[in-house]
């Protein structure tokens, strides 16, 4: 019976519901019987095959690499190079470039994320309604978002140039000449910085919003309308805490991606002046690439990947709540 | 093949005399014994030579070479490129990188191993890393059987060649640091007698870093349009200055067990020296580059410039307002135990250098040879558009040189140039430098003091000192100190 079931179906249900393969003497499921591999494991192995080539296997290596000095200009094969312990971890301890570039780094993700949520809110209301020329005008504001990154870079660097636009506008305000070199003050440089990352990304945040917006259920909106409460108490009390879980989900993928910030920061300032604008990634690129630090950088990588995931994990924390 | 090069060679009693002025500069003891089996080889015609002896290597197979270099040096190099295909029928192929990324590109064929190259032009401070990646061809053995005993004698810089008493490349570009000065304004009486009168000595081509910033404070009215100086402030720049500053106040970077003396009281007294300076600079100075920095200067509103033969290439020319109106000098020294220490600096150039995975390495090695020869060089410094300046004495008599650079240029580049300190040509070199340049950027733009950016750069080189290997730095600083000019190199501790 449970043959004649293998054979016409390539395999029997029992009645516990598990998929087994009887032995067959011949074609596909003949050859995982040989090789001692059960059906549903086979369903699985080329994805799981897959996720190790990609994931664990290079995980492992930068794991290796964060305990060895290896640099590729060593002309030593990654795998033969010298296991000097905890030391590089030690040094970053040590490096205030990398400490600050950190910093800087947590600053920025603050900042913009900040900006860029106030701004996706302020615009997901007005567009929350429908109104004429609002496809148009959705159109026109998630634009930003589709320029090549370097070419938006590239775009802040000509407006803050000491000759740029932005220095000229300012003359013809204040009705004097104005000459401020915003890109290589201490102080001022990271502004155009986060400008740039604001203007390309606050229509990602946008969207985000206004799709979790527009999906809100309006039974206690309007409830709330009829018992007469004011509109700014509805968003605080209704549409804010509905909104959470959206906003939570579109907080934490912005942040993970400002907090790999590099286009603005390599066509504007390359870090300067004196490491000012020095991201993490800034930092990373330098010490692979330029340098080809591998050993340390991978260890740097492993400190990031830990405080990314940390702060990850906090900002899921009152997702879970609400689900 | 002769007739090829006839009238641009310079006669053998020429090269011998810019040889003996060029001796001051030879200081380079793993040369002495090298080239025992290439006697027969002549310099006045290696070029010849060496083009002969690659034809015949080449023999019937098909051969050509790929040359890496600077975007901007083709008018350099292929002049020279196109009488070796002349001569020799190999043909040659140009692969121009980004100027500031050479040396990275050149380290990345270390890893890549793709052969995309037979020679390279990265920058000379680089040289010790790339040696150390295994990309370089070591061309002792090379030189020992074809480089002419007084091949070398001629030029005015050699110690970039060397690493570890190991010969890795050919300089091909004189690179040492100058200062340019508005001579309009240093001849103007007014301003020399109120300049006297203020500060108790002469308007003149200052000695001194300390008369520079004196000078540059009073020529220094930007209400009526008028700049101290357009010195470097931007990053990538700016450590240069400081150290020439730091050298003239008698102090090697290093003390002779690697411990950094960058940020003992006079590398502090540098930079804050040079934080002060730039008060008188002007307005463009932290953000333009190279080339913005020539047009600038060239605009004749400013009193002092910094730079190389390049810079005078662009002020000699048409472009610049200020052509003809130009004095020249070392980098300022101080005064050390009462003493004026000058401490001219030799800062970039340009190497030829052979890749480890040519697979003709002899033949890369005697194009090099070829395009470094006095008739060859001279060729490719001659053209005014490109930046190779003089490296050999011969180069300073060549008539057409004389007219691109000024007569006048060409003394000054030539004193600076037998006088050069080295660069810090160790391995790591990048990483020292790019820590010196951003401390030192910081502490200019005000965000840490001159001390705490000093004592930041010595414990980070203490970290990348460790980490290079103590033993393996300590024999190169050894063999670099050894080659500082010797009448600086007895006055510094």
């Amino acid at each position: 019976m449970i043959e004649t079931e293998a054979r016409d179906g390539a395999g029997g249900v029992h009645a516990a519901g598990a998929l087994h393969v009887e032995a067959e003497p011949v074609g596909r499921s003949g050859l995982l019987a040989r090789l001692g591999i059960p059906f549903n494991v086979a369903l699985v192995l080329p994805a799981q095959l897959t996720i190790m080539v990609v994931v664990v296997v290079p995980t492992l290596i930068v794991l290796w690499l964060a305990v060895t000095d290896w640099q590729p200009t060593q002309d030593l094969a990654w795998w033969q190079a010298q296991f000097i312990w905890f030391w590089n971890f030690n040094d970053l301890w040590y490096d205030q470039r990398f400490i600050n570039a950190l910093i800087r780094t947590v600053f920025v993700v603050g900042v913009c994320i900040g900006v860029e949520l106030s701004l996706a809110l302020a615009l997901a209301l007005l567009f929350v309604e429908e109104w004429w020329w609002k496809r148009l005008a959705v159109s026109v504001i998630i634009l930003p978002m589709m320029v090549v990154p370097v070419d938006a870079a590239n775009a802040f660097f000509m407006l803050f140039n000491d000759r740029g636009p932005i220095n000229h506008m300012i003359t013809v305000l204040i009705g004097r000449p104005f000459t401020f070199s915003w890109l290589s003050d201490p102080t001022w440089a990271m502004l155009p910085i986060m400008l740039c990352e604001i203007w390309q990304w606050t229509p990602l945040m946008f969207l985000m919003v206004l799709t979790g917006m527009m999906a809100l259920p309006q039974n206690q909106v309007r409830a709330a309308v009829a018992l007469g409460a004011s509109p700014v108490r509805i968003f605080r009390r209704i549409v804010l805490p509905l909104l959470m879980p959206v906003i939570g989900i579109a907080v934490l993928i912005r942040s993970i991606e400002t907090f790999k910030i590099f286009d603005p920061v390599y066509i504007l300032t390359r870090g300067q002046p004196g490491g000012a604008t020095e991201t993490i990634s800034m930092y990373m690129y330098n010490g692979a690439f330029v340098y080809f630090r591998m050993g340390y950088i991978a260890a740097a990588a492993l400190i990031v990947l830990v405080l990314v995931l940390s702060i990850c994990i906090a900002l899921s924390k009152p997702l879970k709540r609400h689900t | 093949m002769k007739r090829l090069f006839n009238g641009i060679g310079p006669s053998r009693r020429d090269v011998l005399k810019a040889g003996a002025t060029g001796l001051a500069g030879f200081a380079m003891s793993p040369l002495l014994g090298r080239g025992a089996h290439a006697e027969q080889w002549a310099l006045k015609n290696i070029h010849e030579t060496a083009a002969a002896k690659a034809k015949e290597l080449a023999g019937s197979r098909n051969v050509s070479l790929k040359i890496m270099q600077p975007s901007g040096s083709l008018g350099n190099v292929k002049p020279v490129g196109d009488l070796w295909t002349k001569a020799t029928g190999i043909p040659v192929h140009y692969l121009e990188v980004p100027l500031g990324e050479i040396n990275q590109k050149v380290l990345l064929e270390a890893v890549s191993k793709s052969g995309s190259f037979d020679l390279a032009l990265p920058a000379t401070f680089g040289i010790p890393d790339l040696a150390e990646s295994g990309i370089l061809v070591n061309l002792d053995k090379y030189a020992q059987k074809y480089e002419p005993t007084d091949y070398q004698k001629d030029v005015l810089y050699t110690i970039g060649d060397y690493y570890k008493g190991s010969l890795y490349g050919y300089q091909t570009d004189g690179d040492t640091y100058l200062m340019f000065y508005n001579k309009d304004w240093l001849d103007n009486a007014d301003e020399q007698k109120g300049f006297s009168d203020k500060h108790g000595y002469a308007l003149k081509v200052p000695d001194t870093w300390e008369q520079l910033d004196a000078m540059m404070e009073w020529f220094h009215r930007p209400d009526k349009g008028m700049y101290g100086g357009a010195l470097f402030r931007t990053q990538y720049f700016i450590a240069w200055e400081w150290w020439g500053r730091f050298h003239a106040k008698g102090f090697y970077p290093l003390a002779d067990d690697l411990t950094p003396q960058i940020n003992n009281d006079a590398g502090i007294a540098a930079l804050e020296e040079l934080i002060a300076a730039s008060k008188f600079l002007y307005p463009g100075a932290r953000t333009n580059g190279l080339f913005e920095n020539f047009e600038a200067f060239g605009k004749g509103d400013k009193f002092a410039d910094i730079g190389w033969g390049g810079t005078q290439k662009f002020l000699n020319s048409d472009k610049s307002k200020i052509k003809g109106r130009l004095a020249f000098g070392d980098m300022p020294g101080g005064m050390v135990n009462g003493e004026l220490l000058r401490t001219p600096y030799f800062n970039w150039g340009w190497n030829y250098v052979v890749s480890s995975v040519s697979p003709d390495p002899e033949i890369a090695y005697l194009f090099s040879l070829f395009a470094c020869s006095p008739v060859m060089s001279t060729i490719a410094v001659r053209d005014p558009g490109g930046y190779f300046d003089p490296i050999r004495g011969i180069h300073y008599k060549d008539p057409q040189i004389q007219k691109t650079y000024t007569e006048e240029f060409l003394v000054a580049h030539k004193h600076s140039m037998i006088n050069s300190i080295p660069d810090f040509y160790l391995k790591g070199q990048g990483e020292y430098f790019d820590e010196l340049r951003v401390n030192i950027a910081a502490a200019d733009a005000g965000t840490k003091t001159a001390k705490a950016a000093l004592d930041d750069c010595a414990a980070s080189w203490e970290r990348i000192t460790r980490r290079m290997g103590k033993r393996s730095q300590s024999v190169q600083w050894h063999f670099l100190k050894a080659n500082y000019p010797a009448g600086i190199r007895d006055r510094l501790k």
